[in-house]
């Protein structure tokens, strides 16, 4: 394992952070992303559902296969279509 | 943020180590494929709030 | 492999290499005093070294070297109760009589031979023991990165680059850096900007180890942060403002010369390791300590690709005048850092002048021409007048000042046609102006360097930031120490 010494001011965790989150949801897009394990797609749907009626705008994205990360084209046009991503679902 | 059953805890915490990453997960109750659709749909309305709470900017 | 277990309570210990001919030399002492009361004797390169000790012990690994603390081999070490009680280095009979209790030991040697330098105090060696032993007294927060983690893009994902990959910070490459100077890790230089936190020595360090630099240029990176810290430089203004400026570094005095940079062909261009990496080690600086990153606090419109790295040093060899440090009070030979908040390189392009008068005419109009021609005053700037235009001042035998004072002559305009709304343009100087005569530049406001290539005719001129002097960002001379 390699360490470095941090060069920062060390206010932030040192682990990789996530993006910033926003404060809110509306106004945004999600998108879902089936991850193609049987029966995630039920699970999928309803929380499509659920989003939706709480007025943020929903698209859906399917990957080719549950063996392999997505490929890049698909994680390309998520990355430019999308605010947050909710991905699922891993049994 | 990704949505997995409660089997894959541990896989989520070795391999976020492993790519040195800060893990989003919300974890429901294990296994999946032999549910009927409506407790499949039952899980997501029971865990929608915390899927939600890891979108946004948490409470500090 | 040893460890420090090994060592005896009581009795004698040396320390040797093979590749050490005093070793060698006192190889045959060694087996007379293993013979007569014994001795362990540790080696650090040849396990097999040497053959007539019986109970050598391999310690090619350096541990114990290390934590003996040996800096010359052959070492020779009297233990009494687990206590160093006496050592001595190289060969001297009467020092190895002495230490080890024995007399007439090495009959036929000569009575003096100076010992090497040991294995363990090796630069690059002495780093990764100092790591290994947790010894290295670095303050700065462990981040480990993932086995699965390409270390670059995992400085990458930090926040940590300037969009170009960065040299990983590792232990031992800090303290190699560090080694390029004296002062101590934990001095804190001062608070940097945006978030005004301390820049310590060490944290400095590490940047620059990112940046790519070498240890010798440690010190000069240290004082362009000090420069650009103090105060007068204005560096939270320089960072946040829409403008296109960042940190200009000039270098002036033998240490130029000392790490090798460019003042000469292609000064501020590519291409040289110690200009290109010194300049983006400031940046680095602000962005990793201060915490200063583009689109954040860092407002710039459009930016300058400068704001990478913009770092050269002065011709001092080729010139006529005297350095720019000079203007600041700081002696010819001292060595000094200049920085400057500055922007881009509007060319000066003048292939027939052959007297001063006409190529100071010349570069006042394109000094003139700084920000828009009609804003005067518009800022500070450097002049970078390259090798062929300097020729004319030199065969003429104008001095520094008088091209300046010539040049600020020129650079005073009547303000009528500069006015606001005059000539069909809006932008312009206020209307309470009329009648009178308005300057380019506040008095002291535009400096004077030599550099570049030998051929070209072809000066430059580095526009600063609209806000010029006391009340902006002023240039800032430091002198660079060790």
């Amino acid at each position: 394992m390699t360490v470095l010494l941090d060069p920062t001011s060390e206010r932030s965790p040192a682990a990789r952070e996530r993006l910033v989150r926003p404060d809110r949801l509306e106004g945004l897009t999600v998108g879902l992303l089936d991850i193609s394990k049987p029966r995630g797609d039920v699970f999928l749907n309803r929380i499509d559902e659920l989003l939706t009626e709480r007025g943020i705008t929903v698209k859906r994205y399917m990957k080719p296969t549950v063996a392999k990360p997505a490929p890049l084209p698909l994680a390309q046009q998520i990355g430019t279509e999308v605010n947050l991503m909710i991905e699922g679902l891993a049994d | 943020m990704g949505v997995a059953t409660t089997e894959f805890i541990d896989a989520a915490a070795v391999q976020s180590k492993y790519l040195g990453t800060d893990p989003a997960y919300v974890f429901v109750p294990h296994p999946v494929q032999d549910r009927t659709d409506t407790e499949l749909r039952q899980m997501a309305d029971d865990h929608l709030d915390k899927i939600l709470a890891l979108l946004v900017k948490q409470a500090r | 492999m040893s460890d420090i277990s090994t060592l005896p309570r009581d009795g004698l210990v040396a320390v040797v290499k093979r590749d050490c001919p005093t070793c060698v030399l006192a190889a045959p002492v060694l087996a007379e005093l293993a013979a007569q009361g014994g001795i362990v004797v540790y080696t650090q390169d040849d396990p097999t070294f040497p053959e007539d000790i019986a109970d050598r012990i391999d310690d090619t690994g350096l541990d114990v070297s290390h934590r003996l603390g040996i800096e010359i081999v052959p070492t020779l070490i009297r233990f009494q109760d687990g206590q160093d009680i006496g050592r001595t280095y190289g060969w001297d009979r009467a020092e190895w009589e002495r230490i080890s209790g024995f007399q007439g030991i090495g009959a036929g040697l000569p009575a003096f031979r100076p010992g090497c330098g040991a294995k363990n105090v090796e630069p690059g060696v002495i780093e990764r023991l100092k790591v290994r032993f947790g010894e290295t007294g670095l303050e700065s927060r462990r981040v480990e990165i993932g086995d699965g983690e390409d270390e670059f893009e995992a400085m990458f994902e930090r926040g940590w680059s300037d969009g170009l990959p960065v040299v990983p910070p590792t232990e031992e490459r800090v303290l190699r850096m560090l080694a390029g100077t004296t002062r101590d890790p934990q001095e804190v230089l001062g608070l940097c900007p945006p978030n005004l936190i301390p820049a310590t020595v060490e944290k400095i360090a590490i940047n620059a180890v990112m940046a790519g630099c070498k240890p010798e240029y440690l010190p000069v990176v240290l004082a362009a942060v000090e420069c650009v810290l103090d105060p007068a430089f204005a560096m939270h203004g320089v960072l946040a403002t829409t403008m296109f400026v960042g940190p200009v570094v000039i270098v002036n005095g033998p240490i130029r010369r000392q790490i090798g940079m460019n003042g000469k062909g292609n000064a501020l261009g590519q291409g040289n390791r110690a200009n290109a990496t010194i300049g983006r080690a400031l940046q680095l600086v602000i962005r990793n300590i201060g915490g200063g990153k583009p689109q954040e606090v860092d407002r710039a419109t459009l930016g300058s690709p400068g704001k990478y790295t913009y770092c050269f040093a002065e011709d001092e060899e080729g010139s006529c005048w005297e350095p720019l440090s000079t203007d600041f009070g700081i002696a010819r030979g001292v060595s000094a850092v200049t920085v400057f908040a500055g922007f881009g390189l509007q060319g000066v392009v003048d292939q027939k002048s052959r007297t001063p008068e006409s190529l100071t005419r010349s570069m006042a109009g394109s000094l003139r021409g700084i920000h828009n021609p009609k804003l005067a005053p518009a800022c500070d700037a450097v002049l970078v007048v390259c090798p062929e235009h300097e020729r004319t001042f030199r065969n003429a035998g104008w001095s520094k000042r008088q091209v300046y004072d010539e040049l600020y002559r020129l650079c005073e305009m009547p303000a009528d046609p500069l006015i606001a709304g005059a000539d069909g343009i809006a932008e312009g100087v206020k209307p309470a102006l009329a009648g009178g005569t308005v300057n380019k530049f506040r008095p002291d406001g535009l400096m004077i360097v030599r550099a570049g290539g030998g051929a070209g005719m072809f000066s430059g001129i580095i526009a600063g930031w609209s806000t010029p002097g006391p009340t902006g960002s002023l240039p800032v001379c430091r002198e660079v120490k060790s």
